[in-house]
């Protein structure tokens, strides 16, 4: 049993048009860069040049905020991970 | 008071035991500026209107464009080319005769963002950008009134409740700019988010009800899911950050 990461809609194209992704990492750094070692397509959408987050991108573990240093987080087998975008529109 | 026709029109909101008629009467005596007339700023203001919120304070400086219509429900093919604020005005009067519409045709700006709502209950976010987001976010804490969130991209939304001192506000979350972009969007995704924002509206009048308070509720409409996280006040935020010891 590894992180279940929950991708957001504009991510899902990029993961074969799944909505949850089942990864091994011990901080959530390590799961996102273990998504984007799967589907390379993620990459861009969720981090910048400097491997930092993109401003839009929110991450909740567990249903909490885990910002801010959400990258740094440790987590554990069954955690779960919701990976998702600011919105702007109104 | 509520006049025989207000208690005839609202009867069904009344025999709500939650609401009932002392509910009614907050309901008529407030005042709630609504930031924006477009895609969640009309279900908003029908259903405030519908429900007789007393005084609807709404600012939008654009004019009606054939393209909003697929979600800016409060204008219709002929109001193409007219200011929003007068088209919705029209509509939410013809609505509900008993409410007052204070339609502003303004740009909301650092400058002017507290004097706009002044004397408000409460501002609701029907905003299409970020920015000015985070502007109604700092004048309602200068208020001291809560910020009814929301927001829309294609079929998702977002819904949260800001209310001074309880809780996270909108700027605790933000981690730098964010780029502008020409989103897109179903109608029906505001018309749920608008809808909320409502009803989170009316809790908070009447004073009843859990808000949405370090709770953001985020709609899934392609999976057709409600998913809510928590969210926590940022002791580093630089719009309520200052605040927390006062609690």
């Amino acid at each position: 049993m590894g992180v279940k990461v929950n991708l957001h809609l504009t991510l899902r194209s990029h993961a074969n048009g799944q909505e949850t992704v089942e990864v091994e990492g011990r901080t959530v750094g390590e799961c996102l860069k273990n998504i984007v070692e799967m589907f390379p397509g993620i990459g861009p959408k969720i981090f910048d040049k400097k491997g930092g987050l993109n401003n839009i991108v929110e991450i909740y573990l567990n249903h909490q905020s885990a910002y801010p240093n959400e990258l740094v987080k440790p987590v554990k087998d069954g955690d779960e991970i919701h990976l998702t975008m600011m919105l702007a529109g109104g | 008071m509520l006049n025989a026709g207000e208690l005839k029109r609202y009867d069904r909101q009344i025999m709500i035991p939650e609401i009932g008629r002392t509910g009614q009467e907050r309901l008529k005596e407030a005042k709630v500026f609504v930031a924006g007339a477009g895609g969640l700023g009309s279900p908003v203001a029908i259903y405030l209107a519908a429900a007789g919120l007393g005084t609807i304070r709404l600012a939008d400086h654009d004019t009606v464009d054939v393209s909003n219509l697929n979600r800016q429900v409060l204008h219709w093919e002929e109001d193409v080319g007219i200011k929003k604020v007068d088209s919705a005005g029209e509509k939410l009067r013809r609505l509900n005769p008993h409410v007052k519409i204070e339609p502003l045709d303004e740009t909301i700006t650092e400058e002017n963002a507290v004097a706009l709502a002044s004397g408000c209950d409460g501002i609701v976010d029907a905003m299409d950008n970020l920015a000015t987001r985070y502007i109604l976010n700092k004048a309602a804490l200068d208020l001291n009134i809560p910020f009814f969130h929301g927001a829309v991209r294609g079929l998702e939304g977002r819904v949260m409740t800001l209310v001074p001192g309880k809780g996270a506000c909108l700027r605790c979350l933000h981690r730098g700019p964010v780029p502008q972009e020409k989103f897109p969007v179903l109608g029906a995704t505001p018309a749920v988010i608008g809808c909320i924002q409502a009803t989170e509206v009316i809790k908070y009048i009447v004073g009843i009800g859990n808000l949405l308070i370090n709770r953001l509720l985020i709609y899934d409409g392609l999976s057709l899911t409600f998913t809510e996280f928590k969210v926590a006040r940022n002791p580093e935020c630089d719009h309520c950050g200052h605040t927390i010891t006062e609690e």
